[in-house]
């Protein structure tokens, strides 16, 4: 049952990953963005940028503290698809907008007052 | 616990007579000659520092005598070279040969310099993808470099291997090995020249793809061998439950160590992904990756003619801590007429193994702060006691992700008979989630855990320089420092031990006692490599500068200043020479 939801869930990802606009890419068939487990922030927030924004994003780590940031949902946006040379991969052609966009509500979702 | 063991067969017995053969020859031999015998012999004159480890026996030493506890407080700087764009600072080892410094910059920039001077004589910036450079993590460093057969031979982050003429600086051949594209991670650690081949081994670890290790020929560039860390054999494969050897991780993103008299090369492995197991304590039946996980977190040894897997050691069957066996140096000793490998592992523990088997001779402990197992057996390398986490939080897990130790090589001195090497103390709390390994459109991080990094209970996180025994972990002295210096370490027979600090400053203590003799502010933290070699009748020491690896990222939240402003683009190659 769990493989089920795995492989579910990867699908899922897969085909809204695939939807994403990008001029760039080859042709790729049509795809709208999955159920709202593709649109988890948190879970995709967890998956891949836990490994430097520590504490879920709520303490400074090899990257800064997130919760309570007083950058744009515009930078915000754009430095997870640009990236930081040097500091912070680009994820542009990895998640989807709205995918970036749930990133962005998850960040603007946390408390600011972990220690 | 060991695997098979091998026989040597007639062709390898050959090749040992070869080889031996070839280690019989002259210091005198031209540039041109097999690479074999030049790094065997580095060690002889000390006039050049021709392999990462600076010989085969990875020793980080240098017999030149020149500077030593005597006169090293006249070190001054002799010249520097700025490469440029050293995006994480410069991570990398120099390497010499006749007069000639090659090393490289951020981005796989290669430059030859002349050794007594610094003068640029050429400099070679492969075209790397830079999308794909952007979209990576572990990035854009390389190692360093091998030299042999008239070449220069560097990896790349997009996943190529590269050899450059020594001469002219002109690319002799570029062979595409990892589909970068697809797996998001290439090539970071140097590789190492075997007789007729080049071995290099990509990363792995939290980036889920198989970590291929390969063999090419140094005069073609052709792929003559590929050993996958992540169930290379059929044995392996069946340490993996379900699928999950797919997308296992592993990796050989270090330059390992090659022990000529059995023609055998020692390497080591990247931890598995996800790095955490929400399975906890079920890890045999259940979880993301159950089973042992081979060959992850091991030492192997493979044939470097066929990349056959000959013996290995798992240093830790189902690595469920990010403790790579990739780390540093194959320390290689005798003692008591035993042959021995002495590797660090990025938990804090040193191995000891037999030489012609890997089967455990000792295991001892470096850092303090470890209860990811409460020991490992010595005999028999068996973990005692390991703290597996299932889902949820957890507290005070000692090392950190950031390790007991972490990738750079300490030094051995033939002459003190100690093992210098740094140890790191730090901790952290984590919370074990449960996560799918994302391979579409191109691999992404496999964590497994959220995590911040602390101080140890009741203590402080720092670093300390130890000078040990090798093989019983007695320790003869030892330096603390208030953060972990995470720089290369140079032992020398003028009595000397090198350490480039986190804060900046390059220090010479007394080998025998841990005096402090000399130091020097190079203006940024130190995170590569240092060498020493011989120019025209002058000793040097050389060292990378520059910061901004993955473990000196958590220092600026972790210990502030000089930290925090600390740039991390920045970083230059300082060479010192007596005055």
């Amino acid at each position: 049952m769990v493989r089920v939801v795995i492989l579910a869930l990867a699908v899922a990802l897969a085909a809204a990953v695939a939807s994403a606009q990008d001029p760039a890419q080859p042709a790729q068939s049509a795809a709208t963005p999955g159920p709202d487990d593709a649109l988890n922030g948190e879970q995709i927030f967890g998956t891949s940028c836990g490994f430097c924004h520590q504490a879920g994003g709520r303490v400074a780590g090899r990257g800064p503290k997130l919760a309570g940031t007083e950058r744009s949902d515009e930078f915000l946006l754009n430095r997870i698809r640009v990236g930081k040379e040097g500091a912070m991969p680009a994820y542009g052609r990895a998640f989807t907008e709205p995918q970036l966009k749930a990133l962005v509500a998850y960040i603007r979702s946390l408390k600011d007052d972990a220690r | 616990m060991t695997g098979n063991r091998r026989a040597l067969n007639t062709a390898a017995l050959a090749m040992v007579m070869l080889v031996a053969g070839a280690c019989s020859m002259s210091t005198s031999e031209t540039a041109s000659g097999p690479g074999t015998a030049r790094a065997s012999m580095a060690d002889a004159s000390g006039n050049d520092w021709t392999t990462y480890h600076g010989s085969y026996q990875s020793w980080h030493y240098s017999p030149l005598t020149q500077i030593n506890t005597d006169n090293v407080k006249k070190l001054r700087v002799a010249w520097v070279h700025h490469p440029g764009r050293s995006t994480r600072g410069l991570q990398s080892m120099p390497l010499v040969q006749d007069g000639v410094l090659y090393y490289t910059g951020s981005y796989s920039r290669v430059w030859a310099l002349d050794a007594a001077t610094g003068t640029p004589l050429w400099s070679y910036f492969p075209k790397l993808d830079d999308d794909l450079v952007a979209a990576q993590t572990h990035s854009p460093y390389t190692r360093g470099i091998a030299l042999g057969h008239g070449k220069v031979f560097v990896g790349t982050v997009d996943g190529r291997l590269i050899a450059i003429d020594m001469k002219t600086g002109q690319p002799a051949w570029d062979t595409k090995l990892v589909d970068s594209k697809k797996l998001t991670v290439g090539f970071t650690g140097a590789p190492l020249l075997v007789k007729d081949k080049v071995v290099i081994g990509s990363q792995g670890g939290e980036w889920p793809g198989r970590g291929p290790i390969f063999g090419v020929d140094a005069a073609s560039g052709r792929k003559v061998w590929e050993f996958l860390t992540v169930a290379g054999t059929e044995e392996a494969k069946k340490t993996w439950g379900g699928e999950s050897w797919k997308t296992g991780g592993g990796g050989g993103w270090m330059a390992g160590g090659y022990d000529p008299e059995t023609n055998t090369v020692w390497w080591g492995t990247g931890n598995p992904a996800p790095l955490y197991d929400w399975a906890g304590t079920e890890w045999k039946t259940t979880g993301p990756r159950p089973g042992d996980n081979l060959y992850t977190t091991s030492v192997i040894a493979l044939d470097p003619d066929t990349g056959k897997l000959k013996f290995y050691h798992q240093e830790l069957p189902h690595d469920a801590w990010d403790f790579d066996s990739a780390v540093g140096e194959f320390v290689m000793l005798d003692r008591d007429g035993r042959k021995l490998v002495v590797h660090p592992n990025k938990g804090g523990h040193v191995f000891v193994y037999d030489r012609k088997d890997a089967s455990v001779v000792n295991v001892w402990q470096l850092a303090k702060n470890i209860n990811f197992v409460k020991g490992i057996d010595p005999k028999t390398g068996a973990l005692i006691g390991r703290r597996d986490l299932p889902l949820g939080k957890h507290s005070n897990l000692c090392p950190a992700i950031a390790g007991g130790m972490s990738w750079n090589s300490g030094a051995y001195s033939p002459k003190t008979g100690l093992y210098y090497k740094i140890g790191q103390e730090w901790c952290m709390d984590l919370e074990v989630i449960k996560t799918t390994p994302v391979l579409e459109p191109q691999a992404q991080l496999d964590i497994g855990a959220n995590f911040t990094l602390r101080n140890p209970e009741g203590g402080k996180a720092h670093g300390h320089l130890s000078g040990r025994d090798p093989v019983t972990g007695a320790k003869k002295w030892e330096v603390m420092y208030p953060e972990p210096p995470l720089a290369s370490l140079l032992a020398t027979g003028g009595n000397l031990v090198f350490v480039p600090d986190p804060r900046g400053m390059l220090r010479a203590y007394n080998a025998e006692t841990g005096q402090e003799l000399w130091s020097h502010n190079n203006g940024i933290g130190h995170n590569g490599g240092i060498i020493s070699y011989s120019a025209k009748g002058k000793q040097y020491i050389a060292v990378a500068t520059g910061w901004g690896s993955l473990v000196g990222d958590e220092f600026g939240a972790l210990f502030g200043e000089p930290y925090k402003s600390m740039p991390k683009d920045a970083g230059a190659l300082v060479v010192f020479t007596l005055e």
